[in-house]
């Protein structure tokens, strides 16, 4: 419902700021009046410089509830951003502690072995032994595969 | 403030029944072969680990028998579980295997299992087993092995 719905035509709102200048409007119609100089679509010379006059009020008004908007907003987006940013720093905490420590050691027959190259260079050894092992059983799917052929043609 | 909470503790709960999901090997590394002849275990993890592309890495290589037929008892059991696997068995007993296990907390999880007592060259008696976990994909994985 629009606050200026009782003021139904051009004539009547003339009469309104001219009652209005002459001092004789209530409150409710100097509310009514600004609500209808900011809306509605009249216009005259009377009108007109009733908006020069009173358009600050109606601005004001469109610019507060405007900046009220749009605080709303930017508090709404600050706290979102913050949510954010504590996921973010929780979710970083927690995978950090679930990393593993640095651990570099050995037990060679009931021997601890704490040199970092040493320990390296079990591993090493350990990877090699893999790598024969994955290379034999390449290798024989290749003969398996190359007998397979031979024995097609 | 009370939906943080909620997604919070949402977000523990995940990662720590994620945590518990375990593997038949992880009882062969509970510290039993840390003192014992004949064994050897290596826990790599941090910074070397991560210098050879890897989060976890943890092996153990056993030269008594009976050892030997539970880590390969424990490394089958596992393996029933791999999302993929290359394995090859001689005379019935497991001699190489390489799995890729369903992924972990965040990582990528693989064991690899040797019985050179199996081998056709210069067999040895030792069984080795390695647990391997991190970002790698399994072709690194294989890569890293080459080296």
């Amino acid at each position: 419902m629009n606050d200026y719905q009782h003021i139904n035509s051009q004539e009547e709102l003339e009469q309104l700021i001219d009652r209005y200048f002459n001092g004789m409007t209530s409150v409710e119609e100097e509310d009514a009046l600004r609500s209808c100089l900011a809306r509605c679509p009249w216009s005259s010379q009377a009108i007109d410089e009733a908006r020069m006059v009173m358009g600050y009020f109606a601005t004001h008004s469109d610019r507060h509830r405007r900046q009220t908007a749009k605080s709303r907003r930017q508090l709404v987006a600050g706290i979102a951003a913050s949510i954010a940013i504590i996921l973010a720093v929780g979710g970083y905490a927690l995978w950090h502690q679930q990393q593993p420590g640095d651990v570099c050691i050995a037990y060679v027959n009931g021997q601890v072995v704490q040199d970092n190259d040493k320990v390296m260079a079990l591993v090493a050894d350990d990877l090699s032994k893999m790598d024969n092992a994955a290379n034999a059983m390449t290798d024989q799917l290749s003969s398996l595969g190359e007998a397979l052929e031979l024995d097609n043609e | 403030m009370k939906r943080i909470t909620i997604i919070l503790t949402c977000l523990l709960t995940t990662m720590a029944a994620m945590a518990q999901t375990g593997l038949n090997i992880n009882r062969l590394f509970d510290g039993r072969y840390k003192k014992a002849a004949g064994a050897t275990e290596i826990i790599v993890t941090g910074v070397q680990a991560r210098e050879i592309g890897l989060t976890v890495y943890h092996s153990l290589s056993v030269t008594d028998k009976n050892q030997a037929e539970l880590v390969e008892a424990m490394v089958v059991k596992d393996g029933a579980q791999a999302v993929d696997k290359e394995v090859e068995y001689r005379n019935g007993q497991l001699y190489y295997g390489f799995y890729t296990m369903k992924k972990g907390k965040r990582d990528n999880r693989y064991i690899f299992y040797l019985n050179q007592n199996l081998a056709r060259k210069s067999p040895k008696n030792i069984v080795t087993l390695i647990y391997m976990e991190g970002f790698a994909s399994q072709e690194e994985i294989k890569k890293l092995i080459r080296k």
